[in-house]
């Protein structure tokens, strides 16, 4: 189910990061001002000398059918979904942290690799 | 219902994503290092009132935020 | 009507007098326990007990009623086990049934470290006179056969220290029975009536403030449980006091018996059957300081669900209802009694999530304190300024909010 995932994590300036072009198809996952976790092939060109990009194996996740995602997540979520889509989203599901990212074709979640196995649990 | 902190970052969450972060303030007139260190590590006004404090996104965004709130009501402001 | 409101309406209710002898802030257990030990012990009745709703209505009157005295430090097992020796006869020597009922505690573990903690635990309570023992699995679900003893596969409960003496009372019978005895010997309760400042002299406190007036006082006792910062600081002094809310739950009638008082340090949770059989369960507090009674469905959820881990009969269970006390926590989890620095101001406070099982020893020593203006033996320890000296009484593993 979830696996382990190998991404980019970006730490860099917030306007750097706004103005970032991102891979085609790629999954970027916002995960604070300053902090981005990528899943995606290919260059990222950013306007920060000082950003630090490395590899990141800390995740695990997995692509669910969006609408089997939807209703798992409202039943676990006690927050707002996002509407539009692509989107990203993160917060407490099933009472534990999780990351998700939203497209017309798939909800991708992802946690922590040490939760995991815990998540699995929890989902339907 | 539960207690909604609102991230800048994440959105409007309950409480239970967030861990608390005290901030202790030592008033101008306690004076003395020592006073002043006693007071710091075990003092605290308790306001029945608005308060400054912050909170840890622990299941969002990992970032403390500010925040104030009334603790006679536990709204946010 | 029952026999405990007929005493009620019997009493007799005073107008507040412009001076007293000892002012205490406050109608809870700690209050009425420090009048009616001052009435009955030391013969001082011109006391008057400021309370600004009604008695009771504070924690004294929500918490689960716990009591016992399996603590982890000398200090606390000797002043808390003179507790349990007062609440056993205070039905007897108040004439009114408290409901008292001697049930036995287990304190249950899931790890080798809770097993070492529990261990010790009944060694320093044996020591210093609680009467605590280690106990196997196979003696656990003798005392308490609706244990789930793999605790769902998850948390097998691998011992448990057993404190026969642990106990409960109605909470609202000791607090009126308290007030009553106080009250037949002269004491005046005053319900309704907020302090609303300290009168000052200098830097000494000699009275109150009252919507009616002030009234002066040869010494005035806080005891309003976790509005005391707000009271003390009015006196100029601060404390090393955070109010926290606490809740509890209980669900409908269970038909079995449920003897014993369960609890466990690693699930964070502990139970207790009513005498009118629903099961009563509290947690952990709140983190965040507050003086709101919001109650959450989170905490519900959560403790609920830990607790069915050992108890799987709960799921049968609803829950009925649930409330919140805000509790007046100490950075060492221990009580916070005496002198304060500031002449004709004391304080008993730092009851937190325990201090329902300390009210008749609370009371007896801050009354022996005003009576003589000598800090007793018993309490020394747990005065103020051991925050300034470096004598913090840690026991945090002993709290677990009951
Ligand atoms: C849910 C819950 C469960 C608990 N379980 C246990 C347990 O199992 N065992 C245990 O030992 N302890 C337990 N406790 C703790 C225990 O209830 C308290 O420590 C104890 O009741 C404190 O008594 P008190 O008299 O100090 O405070 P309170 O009973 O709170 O009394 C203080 C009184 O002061 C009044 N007051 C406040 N400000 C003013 C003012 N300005 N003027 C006049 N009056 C004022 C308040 O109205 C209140 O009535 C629990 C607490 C809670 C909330
Ligand atoms: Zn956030």
């Amino acid at each position: 189910m979830l696996e382990r995932l190998e991404g980019l994590r970006i730490i860099a300036n917030a306007q750097a990061l706004d103005a970032a072009v991102w891979p085609n198809g790629s999954r970027v996952f916002r995960l604070a001002a300053d902090d981005v976790f990528l899943l995606g092939d290919g260059e990222v060109h950013l306007d920060d000398p000082h950003a630090i990009v490395e590899l990141e194996t800390g995740f695990s996740g997995m692509s669910m059918e969006p609408a089997a995602a939807l209703d798992w997540l409202e039943s676990t979520c006690e927050w707002e979904l996002p509407g539009q889509r692509p989107a990203f989203a993160q917060g407490a599901v099933a009472g534990l942290a999780v990351k998700l990212w939203f497209d017309e074709t798939e909800v991708f979640v992802m946690t922590a690799s040490a939760l995991a196995a815990e998540l699995e649990e929890r989902m339907p | 219902m539960s207690l909604r902190i609102t991230c800048p970052h994440c959105g409007v969450r309950p409480l239970e994503e967030y861990l608390y972060g005290e901030v202790p303030v030592v008033p101008d007139d306690v004076v003395g290092d020592d006073a002043r260190d006693l007071d710091r590590a075990f003092m605290r006004a308790n306001t029945e009132g608005v308060i400054r404090e912050r909170w840890f996104h622990a299941m969002g965004c990992r970032r403390w935020l500010w925040a104030d709130r009334d603790t006679r009501t536990d709204e946010m402001l | 009507m029952n026999e405990f409101i007929e005493a009620k309406v019997a009493l007799q209710w005073q107008q507040p007098k412009a001076a007293y002898d000892v002012v205490i802030v406050g109608g809870g257990g700690h209050g009425l326990a420090t009048a009616y030990y001052l009435a009955t012990r030391h013969g001082i009745t011109n006391v008057g007990v400021f309370e600004r709703s009604y008695i009771g209505g504070g924690n004294s009157g929500r918490n689960t009623t716990v009591i016992r005295a399996n603590y982890g430090i000398p200090e606390a097992v000797r002043f808390y086990q003179r507790s349990l020796e007062l609440f056993a006869s205070l039905e007897d020597e108040t004439d009114r049934w408290i409901m008292h009922n001697q049930k036995g505690l287990l304190w249950m573990t899931h790890t080798e470290h809770g097993m070492r903690a529990e261990k010790a635990r009944a060694a320093v309570n044996t020591a210093f006179g609680a009467k605590t023992r280690y106990v196997e699995p196979e003696e656990i679900k003798e005392i308490c056969p609706q244990i789930d003893l793999s605790g769902g596969g998850k948390f097998p409960v691998l011992g448990a220290s057993y404190h026969e003496e642990g106990a409960t009372a109605r909470h609202d019978r000791v607090v009126w029975a308290l007030a009553e005895g106080a009250m037949h010997r002269g004491v005046h309760v005053h319900q309704r009536a907020p302090v609303t400042g300290l009168l000052r002299d200098g830097d000494r406190v000699t009275g109150i403030e009252t919507p009616d007036g002030p009234v002066s006082a040869g010494v005035v006792v806080s005891a309003v449980g976790g509005h005391v910062t707000t009271l003390a600081s009015m006196a100029g002094l601060r404390l090393p006091i955070r109010s926290h809310p606490l809740q509890a739950f209980v669900t409908n009638h269970y038909a079995q018996a449920f003897d014993a008082i369960a609890a466990s340090t690693d699930l964070l949770f502990y139970m207790s059957q009513t005498a009118r059989g629903e099961m009563l369960l509290g947690a952990e507090i709140d983190r965040q300081p507050s003086y709101s009674y919001r109650s959450g469905h989170h905490f519900l959820e959560s403790c609920a669900h830990r607790a069915m881990t050992l108890f799987p009969f709960l799921r049968d269970l609803r829950i009925l209802r649930q409330w919140t006390g805000i509790c007046d926590m100490s950075p060492d989890y221990s009580p916070i009694m005496g002198k304060t620095g500031v002449d004709g101001f004391l304080v008993t406070t730092g009851w937190g999530t325990w201090g329902f099982k300390a009210i008749p020893v609370g009371g007896e020593q801050m009354a022996q304190l005003i009576a003589t203006d000598k800090t007793p033996e018993l309490i020394a320890p747990f005065s103020l300024d051991r925050f300034a000296r470096d004598r913090t009484l840690a026991d945090r593993g002993s709290a677990g909010t009951h």
